[in-house]
C-alpha cells in the first residue's frame, strides 16, 4: 500500500478559509445543562454571523473581497458571480510581482504536482448601510459567574471541481463553514469538565484518492493518545485500513507553499525522476521525513556523524508520521541512550565516535519505541540480489532504511527494481552534505538521487538497519 | 520653516468681536485641520464665562480651559480637532507668550490622555498659540510641538485669512455596528471598575478597528491613492466607507475566567470624518474615520458613566457603598449623535450627543456655551442615527433579566456641574496632568 503523493490532473483549486471567531458569553452557572445551553446559544449567534450578509471573505495577496451571502458580490467589478475559481489566481500577487491588480500570464512551477490552493480569510463587514440603526445599549449586569472568552480557528477547505464558478464554490463553502461550526460545537460540549474549556482546532488530512482532503475536529490539548476511540470510528467512516495512522495530528495535511517552521527540507526525493527499468517497479518511503546531514544545528559533525544523521532521518519519519511525539535526538541524545542501555562508557558521551547499524536499532529502541530488523551482506556486491527483500520493506513498512558499512553510512529511501531483470537502484539520501537547504543543489548533485549498484564497496560488508512501522492507528 | 495657518474669514470676524469685551483677557480654543503642508482653522470659540468673570489683570484659569477643550474635543467629528488655544489681552504678546505655552500644553495633555488609539508617526504635533491685541487687532502666531515639552521653544507661524476654507472639504461616514461584550472583576462592580472595563474592552475594538480592512465607496484604495482626482471647487464631495474586521487571535490558556458581571455595549453609530481639499489620500480618510468611530463610542460611555456617578453621588452620602449581593441587570441606553453644521463653513459639521428625553434645546444651549454657536433647532440634523430602543427580545443575550428598564440618569450639562464630577471623577492622572506646570 504506498500512498499516492501526485494529485490526478483533473483537480481544480482548493479553497481554504482561515479566520478567528470570537466567542465570548456569560455562563452565569456551572450547572453543566445550563452552560451547555448558553454554549449552544453562542454558537447559534456564530452561525447567524457566518451566513448573514456581514459575513466576508477576503482572497489574501489579492484586491478580491466576495460577500458569499449576498448572491456572491465581489469586488474588483471584474468578478462576477459567475467567474471561475481558478481565474481567481490571476488577481493574486505573489512575492516577485511589484504592480497591483492583475498578472498577463501565470507562471506554474515545474516541480507543483500539488493541487493549487486560494487562501481567504473569514471577516466581518462592521459597517452596515440602509437606514439608521438605533445608538447603543449599555447593559450591565452584577452576578457572581463566569466569563468565557476565547476565539476558534475556523479552517474550512473546498476542493473545487475544474470550471466550477465562484457562485457554487462559495456556496459550498459556506456550507462547510456552517458544518465546521456544528463540529466545533459538539467538541466543545463533548470535552467540557466543569469550567474548563478545551478549544475545537479543525484540522486537515489527506486520505488515499478518492476521499481527497478531509477535515477532523479536535479538541485542542488532548493529546493523540486520548483519542484513539475518535480515530477508530473516523477509519471506520472512511473504510481505511487499521495500520496507518491517518489520523494523527503529525500526518495532518502541509499546504503547498507553507513554509516549514523548522527549516528542514521535506521530501527532497519527490522531486526527482524515477528510473524505469525492464518490468521494473519503484517502491519508496511511505510518509514524510527531514533530510538531516553534516552540520546541521551548528553542530560540526564532518567526517564523523552521517550515521547519527541517518538516524535523525529515521526519527524524524516516526514523528512526522505521530507515531512518538519526542522531537528528533541530537547527537548528544543519541550517544546519552547509549550510556543509558550500556552499550557505551562513560566516555562516550560528547565524543566524536561513529556509530553504526547496531547502534541505530538500539536507539530507536530505547527513545523511540521502535524495533528494527538487521540485515547483514558480508560484501557490499551482494547488495544487488536484495531487491526483493528491500521492495518488500518499502510495501509493508515504509520506512527509511540506514545502511553502513565500509567507513560511510547512508540513508536508503527506495528502490528500482525488476523481478525479471534483476537491475535495481537504490534512492539514496546522503548525510555527508554539508551546504544549506536548497533542493535544487541537492537533487542536482545527487545528494539525493538514485544510484547503481557499483555505488557500495563490492568488498567491504554492509549492516542495513530496517526500522519496522508499528501498525497502530 | 514655521507652519502655515490658512484660517477660515468667519474667524477674523470672531477674534474681532472677542476684542469688544470689556473685562479680562478671553481665552479660547482654535479648532480645524492638521495637514503635513499646512493647517486649516475653521473655527474659534471663546471659553465661556465662569460664574465670576475674570477682571482685567488675572491669568486665565488653566483648569477651565483646559475642561473647556475637553468638552469641545468632544463635540468635534473626525477630521476636526482643538489645534491650539488663543488669547485676547492687552499683555504685550511677548509676555503672555508663557501663558499661551502653559494653556496649550496642558490642553494638549488633557485631550490626548483621554484617547483610546495610538498617535501615528505622521501626525502632527504642533500645536498653535494666538495672541490677539484688542487694540491694534494685530495676531501673532506662534506653534509648540507637543512632541517634546521640555525643549520646545515658539516657533513663528503664518496666519492668513481665506474665505471658503472648508466649502469644499470630503466627507467619509459610516454606520458602524458596536458589539463589546467585557468581563467585570470578580469582586468589584461598582461604577469605576465598569469604567476601566469598559476603556480595556474598547482599546481592543480600536485595535481591530485598526487592523480593519477600509474600502471607501466600495472599493479598495491602495493607501496613497488620493481620494479625489481632478476635483472641482466648491463642489461637495461625500464618500461612503466599509469597514471589515476580524479578531485578534487569542491564545490564552483560561479561557473560563471567574467574574463578577459583564458589561456589553450593542447597537450603532454614525461616524464622520471632514477631509481637506488638498489633495487628502485614501490613508487619511481610514485613519480619522476609525479615529472618529472609536472616539464617539468612547465618549457617549464616558458621558453615561460621569452622568451615573453624579446620580449616585447625589443620591447616596458616599456612592461607593452600594450593596452588590445578588444578580442584577440594568440597561442604560447611550446617546445617539446629532450634527449641527458650523455656520457658513461648507460641509462641515461639530456634533453632540443627545438622551432621548430630553429636548433639543438641551443641545443647542450647549452649542452655543461651549462652541458659541447660535443653531435653531430645525438647523440641527437628527437623521443620522435614531434613539437607543429597548426592546422585549433584545435583552435574551443575558440570559437572567431582572429588570429591563432604560435607566436615563437625572443629567446636568453644563460646565460647571462636569467640572465637579471630573475632579472627582478623573482622581489621579489626569489631574496630575493639567495641574502640574509643563
Amino acid at each position: 500500500m504506498v500512498v499516492a503523493d501526485s494529485q490526478s490532473s483533473d483537480t481544480g483549486t482548493i479553497l481554504r478559509v482561515r479566520g478567528p471567531l470570537e466567542f465570548k458569553c456569560h455562563l452565569d452557572s456551572t450547572d453543566a445543562r445550563l452552560m451547555h445551553k448558553v454554549i449552544s446559544r453562542t454558537f447559534e449567534t456564530l452561525q447567524s454571523q457566518v451566513k448573514s450578509e456581514s459575513c466576508v471573505l477576503t482572497v489574501c495577496d489579492s484586491p478580491v473581497i466576495i460577500w458569499p451571502n449576498r448572491g456572491v458580490y465581489a469586488i474588483p467589478e471584474e468578478i462576477t458571480p459567475n467567474t471561475l475559481c481558478e481565474d481567481i489566481h490571476q488577481w493574486i500577487q505573489s512575492d516577485e510581482q511589484e504592480a497591483a491588480g492583475k498578472r498577463s500570464a501565470k507562471k506554474k512551477s515545474k516541480k507543483s504536482s500539488a493541487a493549487s490552493v486560494i487562501n481567504l480569510r473569514l471577516m466581518m463587514e462592521a459597517t452596515k448601510t440602509g437606514r439608521p440603526l438605533s445608538a447603543p445599549i449599555l447593559s450591565r449586569t452584577v452576578h457572581k459567574s463566569h466569563f468565557l472568552s476565547t476565539t476558534f480557528p475556523v479552517d474550512c477547505v473546498v476542493r473545487t471541481t475544474v470550471n466550477e464558478t465562484i457562485k457554487d464554490a462559495f456556496e459550498r463553502l459556506l456550507e462547510a463553514l456552517t458544518h465546521q461550526l456544528c463540529e466545533m460545537e459538539k467538541v466543545t460540549l463533548q470535552h467540557i469538565k466543569g469550567t474548563t474549556l478545551l478549544v475545537p482546532q479543525p484540522l486537515h488530512f489527506l486520505l488515499p484518492e478518492p476521499k481527497g482532503l478531509v477535515t477532523v475536529v479536535y479538541p485542542a490539548g488532548v493529546p493523540d493518545s486520548q483519542l484513539e476511540t475518535q480515530r477508530k470510528e473516523l477509519h471506520q467512516q472512511f473504510e481505511l485500513p487499521d495500520d496507518w495512522p491517518y489520523f494523527r495530528r503529525a500526518n495532518a495535511y502541509h499546504f503547498p507553499n507553507e513554509p516549514y517552521k523548522d527549516g528542514y527540507l521535506r521530501n527532497p526525493h519527490l522531486g526527482l525522476t524515477h528510473p524505469t527499468l525492464d518490468n521494473g517497479k519503484v517502491y519508496l518511503v511511505q510518509g514524510f521525513y527531514s533530510y538531516h546531514h553534516y552540520m546541521q544545528d551548528h553542530v560540526d559533525d564532518n567526517g564523523w556523524g552521517c550515521a547519527y544523521r541517518s538516524l535523525q532521518t529515521i526519527c524524524s519519519w516516526f514523528q512526522q508520521q505521530g507515531f512518538v511525539e519526542r522531537a528528533v535526538p541530537t547527537h548528544r541524545e543519541i550517544q546519552q541512550a547509549l550510556l543509558d542501555v550500556g552499550d557505551k562508557q562513560a566516555s562516550f558521551v560528547g565524543s566524536r565516535q561513529w556509530i553504526g547499524s547496531i547502534e541505530v536499532q538500539v536507539v530507536l529502541n530505547q527513545l523511540l519505541g521502535v524495533t528494527s530488523k538487521i540485515m547483514f551482506v558480508s560484501q557490499g556486491s551482494e547488495l544487488a540480489s536484495k531487491g526483493r527483500e528491500l521492495a518488500n520493506h518499502f510495501l509493508t513498512d515504509g520506512t527509511p532504511i540506514m545502511i553502513g558499512g565500509g567507513v560511510l553510512a547512508h540513508t536508503i529511501l527506495g528502490v528500482a527494481w525488476s523481478e525479471t531483470s534483476g537491475q535495481i537502484r537504490y534512492l539514496i539520501l546522503d548525510p555527508h552534505y554539508t551546504g544549506a537547504e536548497d533542493s535544487q543543489v541537492i537533487t542536482d548533485k545527487g545528494w539525493c538521487g538514485w544510484k547503481g549498484p557499483d555505488f557500495w564497496d563490492q568488498i567491504a560488508y554492509y549492516n542495513l538497519c530496517l526500522p519496522q512501522r508499528p501498525k497502530v492507528i | 520653516m514655521g507652519r502655515s495657518y490658512i484660517v477660515e474669514e468667519a474667524v477674523e470676524g470672531y477674534l474681532t468681536k472677542q476684542c469688544e469685551q470689556k473685562a479680562g483677557p478671553v481665552t479660547g480654543l482654535l479648532i480645524g485641520q492638521s495637514s503635513t503642508q499646512r493647517e486649516f482653522v475653521v473655527t474659534a470659540t471663546r471659553t465661556p464665562q465662569r460664574e465670576e468673570p475674570l477682571a482685567a489683570g488675572d491669568s486665565p484659569d488653566k483648569q477651565w480651559v483646559t475642561e473647556h477643550a475637553r468638552q469641545v474635543s468632544r463635540m468635534l467629528p473626525g477630521g476636526l480637532s482643538v489645534l491650539g488655544v488663543f488669547i485676547v489681552t492687552d499683555i504685550d504678546a511677548k509676555d503672555s507668550l508663557a501663558t499661551l505655552r502653559k494653556l496649550v500644553f496642558a490642553v494638549e495633555n488633557l485631550i490626548s490622555s483621554e484617547r483610546l488609539w495610538n498617535p501615528a508617526d505622521d501626525d502632527v504635533t504642533d500645536c498653535v498659540a494666538l495672541h490677539v491685541n484688542p487694540k491694534t487687532r494685530k495676531t501673532f502666531c506662534r506653534t509648540f510641538d507637543i512632541k517634546d515639552p521640555k525643549q520646545s521653544v515658539a516657533k513663528p507661524a503664518d496666519w492668513k485669512y481665506q474665505s471658503g476654507v472648508c466649502s469644499s472639504w470630503s466627507t467619509v461616514s459610516c454606520s458602524l455596528s458596536v458589539d463589546m461584550l467585557v468581563p467585570l472583576p470578580d469582586d468589584r462592580t461598582d461604577l469605576e471598575d465598569m469604567d476601566k472595563c469598559l476603556k480595556e474592552g474598547l482599546k481592543v475594538w480600536a485595535h481591530q478597528l485598526e487592523s480593519a480592512v477600509c474600502l471607501i465607496d466600495g472599493r479598495k484604495l491602495s493607501e496613497d491613492m488620493e481620494l479625489v482626482g481632478g476635483q472641482k471647487r466648491n463642489v461637495r464631495q461625500t464618500y461612503t466607507a466599509q469597514l471589515l474586521i476580524t479578531p485578534d487571535e487569542r491564545r490564552a490558556t483560561d479561557v473560563v475566567q471567574r467574574c463578577g458581571g459583564s458589561v456589553s455595549v450593542r447597537g450603532a453609530i454614525h461616524s464622520r470624518a471632514y477631509l481637506h481639499s488638498n489633495k487628502p489620500k485614501a490613508k487619511l480618510a481610514e485613519k480619522l474615520l476609525k479615529r472618529d468611530a472609536v472616539s464617539t463610542v468612547a465618549t457617549r460611555a464616558q458621558m453615561l458613566l460621569e452622568e451615573l456617578l453624579t446620580s449616585d453621588g447625589e443620591s447616596k452620602g458616599s456612592g461607593r457603598d452600594r450593596p452588590q449581593r445578588g444578580t442584577h441587570n440594568e440597561l442604560f441606553c447611550l446617546p445617539h449623535r446629532i450634527f449641527c453644521p458650523v455656520k457658513a463653513s461648507g460641509p462641515v459639521c461639530v456634533c453632540d450627543y443627545h438622551f432621548s428625553d430630553e429636548g433639543l434645546s438641551v443641545v443647542t444651549d450647549r452649542l452655543k456655551e461651549m462652541l458659541d454657536i447660535d443653531a435653531a433647532e430645525k438647523d440641527l440634523d437628527t437623521r443620522q442615527e435614531t434613539p437607543a430602543e429597548v426592546l422585549e427580545g433584545e435583552a435574551a443575550a443575558e440570559p437572567t433579566v431582572e429588570t429591563i428598564e432604560a435607566l436615563e440618569p437625572k443629567r446636568n450639562r453644563y460646565i460647571g456641574v462636569a467640572m465637579a464630577t471630573v475632579v472627582a471623577f478623573l482622581a489621579t492622572a489626569a489631574s496630575m496632568l493639567y495641574l502640574n506646570d509643563v
